[in-house]
């Protein structure tokens, strides 16, 4: 593309005979992948025409090709002094600085020519967090499966969340907020004690913050004491009866410790609230099954089949279905659903070569 | 009303129960003369054996009605290896070591006057395996390693003979748990041997991020077991391949045996680590079936593969049938497989209780056994986690552990105060009735230390502890279904982690002074025994004809 808008440009210029010739020579390098053979023309180019804009530009962009970005910088600088209107020499320069750490330097040529992509990176690494995060929401908009793009956009997210949390608690030390935004970082490091205790406190200063029973009920939970996570994903759910997460979270407690039918209520409830979630679907399977309800353990992972086909839930409700169907002595369905388990989830044993 | 009645009746017995237990069940100590030190030898490499071993034996080896104690020790390991290996066996703080119980409750070191000091320096110690393979009367030694097994020979004077060229019983490779079985009820104890991985130190891997762990068992490849068929003259031919054990390749640890569809034959559970487990079916023609998946037996609830390590075949649930109960890393849950009967399993860890129980610990050893003498089967499990630095990649888990004890009431297991105040790296675990006063005790082993022996305070209900002559079938009577008042045990002294327990049955009879005995016989053979008192250690003979 840039090519192209670079060829339109130089048709509409006169150069000397010699500067045209290495103009071309240098193009035909470059096609060739002969990128020190082009870097030589183009730079006789701005010898021969230095007020001849697009030979900075296509030197600059040689260098670039080389990855030889610190070189690009200094003839795309020029090519934006000879022509500040020139987008394509913006976009360039926008990126060389960029990648050579001089992200403020590169905004104002990203501005110029609209790049959110650029920008956001950009505004990333001069700390502009919001001003990235709808940049690259932007770009995501139009490249929903960009992989950088996601990637970027989630660092951006995650450094404005954290300078939000470092501000609380350099702000509001004591508060219950920030507590809780401790009681968060212990709960990621794994220390359950730690993250417990942080929880406690801002519950006591807060006792009304509704998230916290959750949230202390998911440290408990990872420490594997199930009653304790059950106490206090029941308190979430008191506070919060319309809460489907609350409702999930208790029934899983209570599905952990064999309390099947009563994990079976609050999952019920829980599908009832956010209907059809397949992590649901398959815990209520789960619990209806434990409970000897068998047909409603089919009707939920068939369900769950419905709306998922390739997930692991989906080979988990598989195997759920053969172990209900092999007791029921249906062999052929149980075999079939076997098959379809080991099709996703792919078979652990391994043969042994014949003779060895 | 009648029914309202007896379940009154059954929650206040329950709870009488209950209350005569409070408390721990255990006393934790070591006896004299116990001075054995597991000598795993950790090094900077993080060698997978070496988080590993090691086993433990209760057996009578002189045959005085006192249970002795055979240990299992590691070896030397230098960092980094050097090639050919050595573990410096000779050395005697790396003997496996045979304890001798005495009268008085202490123990005597008999290990070099029984033979067994030296166990090859070539050889890393794992497990050992216990059975009288020659039906001489006298309990034979079987020692698994990293390098070559040894079968020692009791020769009933208090000695014992490595016989292991003669027999062709040396296998190689990486060996764990292993037992004695008869598979083909000709009367003659066959031998099981697991193995883990292909793997050496030459080909040993540097696991973990930041920090250098012992690796996971993907990392290498899967093996097969081995299955030894007793010759009958002081032999053994390896029928892993013609009969279908080397079908499948493992990452095999622990193994225990039960006739689970009550065909009369043997059948074989191998907890695998990292993968589906094996439930070998015995055809009852000399081959066996892997039908884990099939059964139910392989996968968790979730279908989900498990870390499996120990593993014991009895029937929890006094149903009659075999169950599977299988020990775990944290997060994975103990599995526990209920035979359904059909040759059908169901998995019920949360059912029973080991969601809660077992979810962020590690097991190895692990045994079920009536410590309460109320007529239901409790729970012991050795626990300690693989990585001794998991604590810094995940301070949730820890690398030692107290062992878990779980009384189990009415097929459900609670957690109760095992006794013991010292977390250990808890490995090897057998079970048997040390001082002879009718209730189960323990001895488990942990990396780096003495042994822990698990003392049963005792109380006042009745039991039953009986000892299988076999005549037709083999002398040990291993692969009788034993039935007393209602309570099945299978007659084995394999099962758990790399150990070995005691082969009498224990049968606790809760208030009854009386007990029926039915015995079926791996020759067929059904004998009963009707109005057996309580309280006694009884000798069964096998009726010579049926």
């Amino acid at each position: 593309m840039i090519r192209a808008i670079l060829l339109l440009w130089f048709a509409a210029q006169t150069l000397s005979p010699e500067a045209a010739q290495h103009m071309q020579a240098g193009i035909d390098a470059e096609k060739q992948q002969q990128v020190d053979v082009a870097i030589t023309e183009f730079r006789k180019v701005t010898e021969l025409e230095p007020t001849f804009t697009e030979g900075f530009v296509s030197l600059g962009q040689a260098y670039m090709e080389k990855h030889d970005l610190g070189s690009a910088i200094a003839p795309l600088k020029h090519a934006v002094e000879l022509d500040p209107d020139m987008s394509p020499a913006h976009q360039l320069l926008g990126y060389a600085l960029l990648a050579q750490g001089y992200a403020a330097q590169a905004i104002p040529h990203l501005q110029k020519v609209g790049d959110k992509t650029g920008l956001g990176i950009a505004e990333i690494q001069t700390g502009q967090l919001p001003e990235a995060i709808a940049n690259l929401q932007a770009a995501l908009a139009e490249r929903p499966n960009d992989q950088d793009l996601l990637y970027y956009l989630g660092r951006a997210s995650g450094l404005l969340s954290k300078q939000s949390i470092d501000t609380l608690l350099a702000a509001y030390p004591d508060s219950a907020r920030a507590h809780q935004a401790m009681a968060e970082n212990y709960f990621v490091l794994r220390q359950m004690p730690d993250a417990e205790k942080q929880y406690r406190e801002a519950l006591r200063l807060r006792p009304e913050m509704p998230e916290l029973h959750l949230e202390l009920g998911e440290v408990y939970a990872g420490a594997f004491q199930w009653a304790k996570a059950e106490e206090e994903f029941r308190a979430q759910t008191k506070l919060q009866p319309g809460n489907a997460e609350a409702a999930y979270r208790l029934g899983t407690a209570l599905l952990e410790q064999g309390k099947a039918h009563d994990a079976r209520a609050e999952l019920l409830r829980a599908n009832k609230l956010l209907p059809d979630m397949p992590e649901t679907l398959y815990s209520l399977g789960k619990a209806a099954s434990l409970d000897g309800d068998t047909a409603a353990a089919e009707k939920d992972w068939t369900k769950l089949l419905s709306i998922e086909k390739e997930s692991s839930l989906a080979a988990q409700a598989h195997f759920g279905l053969a172990s209900i169907y092999r007791k029921q002595g249906n062999t052929e369905a149980a075999k079939r659903e076997m098959q379809e388990f080991q099709r996703l989830q792919g078979n652990s044993s391994q043969a042994a070569a014949p003779g060895k | 009303m009648l029914k309202t009645l007896s379940h009154v009746a059954f929650v206040l017995t329950s709870a009488l129960l209950v209350a005569a237990i409070a408390g721990p069940i255990f006393e934790v100590n070591l006896p004299h003369g116990l001075d054995f030190t597991l000598q795993n030898s950790p090094t900077p490499q993080k060698y997978l054996i070496e988080t590993m071993p090691g086993g433990v034996a209760l057996l009578d080896y002189n045959n005085d009605g006192l249970l002795d104690i055979f240990l299992v020790n590691g070896g030397r390991i230098t960092s980094p290896m050097q090639t050919p290996e050595n573990f410096d066996r000779h050395d005697p703080q790396y003997w496996n070591r045979l304890y001798r119980q005495n009268k008085d409750g202490s123990f005597t070191d008999v290990t070099e006057q029984a033979g067994l000091a030296n166990a090859g320096d070539g050889n890393y110690g794992m497990g050992v395996a216990v059975g009288d393979y020659d039906n001489d009367g006298y309990p034979d030694l079987y020692v698994t390693s990293y390098g070559k097994n040894i079968l020692y020979h009791n020769n009933g004077d208090g000695t014992f003979t490595d016989v292991t060229a003669k027999a062709g019983v040396a296998a190689g490779g990486w060996s764990v748990s292993a037992g004695f079985f008869d598979y083909d009820n000709d009367g003659k104890l066959d031998l099981f041997v697991t193995r883990y991985m292909e793997w050496d130190t030459k080909h040993s891997k540097n696991c973990g991020g930041n920090y250098h762990t012992y690796c996971p068992p993907e990392e290498f490849p899967a093996t097969t077991s081995i299955l030894y068929h007793n010759n009958g003259d002081g032999t053994f031919t390896d029928v892993s391949q013609r009969s279908g054990i080397a079908s499948k390749k493992g990452r095999a640890l622990g193994v225990a045996f039960a006739d689970y569809d009550e065909d009369g034959f043997t059948d074989i559970f191998v907890a695998n680590d990292g993968m589906q487990q094996y439930l070998y079916h015995n055809n009852g023609n000399g081959t066996f079936a892997e039908l884990g998946l099939e059964a139910g037996a392989a996968l968790s609830e979730d279908g989900r593969r498990l870390s499996g390590m120990g593993v014991v075949f009895q029937d929890y649930d006094n149903d009659g049938r075999p169950d599977v109960m299988v020990t775990e890393l944290p997060r994975e849950i103990y599995g526990v497989y209920h035979n359904d009967g059909g040759g059908s399993f169901s998995y019920r860890s949360l059912e029973t209780g080991l969601g809660v129980l077992s979810s962020g610990s590690a097991g190895w050893g692990v045994g079920l056994e009536d410590f309460d003498n109320d007529g239901w089967k409790d729970l012991f499990v050795a626990q300690g986690h693989v990585l001794d630095n998991v604590e810094h990649i995940d301070p949730s888990l820890h690398y030692p552990e107290l062992p878990l004890v779980a009384m189990n009431h009415n097929g459900r297991f609670e957690g109760v105060d095992s006794g013991s105040a010292t977390p250990v790296a808890g490995r090897g675990a057998a079970f048997g009735d040390i001082n002879n006063d009718g209730w189960q005790d323990v001895v488990m082993t942990y990396l780096g230390g003495h042994p822990q022996v698990f003392t049963n305070r005792g109380g006042k209900s009745h039991w039953l502890t009986i000892s299988l002559r076999g005549t037709r079938s083999n002398r040990d009577g291993f692969g009788a279904r034993v039935k007393v008042n209602g309570q099945t045990r299978f007659a084995t002294s394999a099962g758990s982690y790399l150990s070995s327990s005691d082969k009498r049955l224990h049968f606790g009879l809760g208030t009854a002074a009386t007990a029926k005995v039915e015995i079926a016989w791996p020759s067929g053979v059904h004998q009963t025994l009707n109005d057996v008192h309580a309280d006694q250690f009884l000798e069964v003979r096998e009726p010579e004809k049926p």
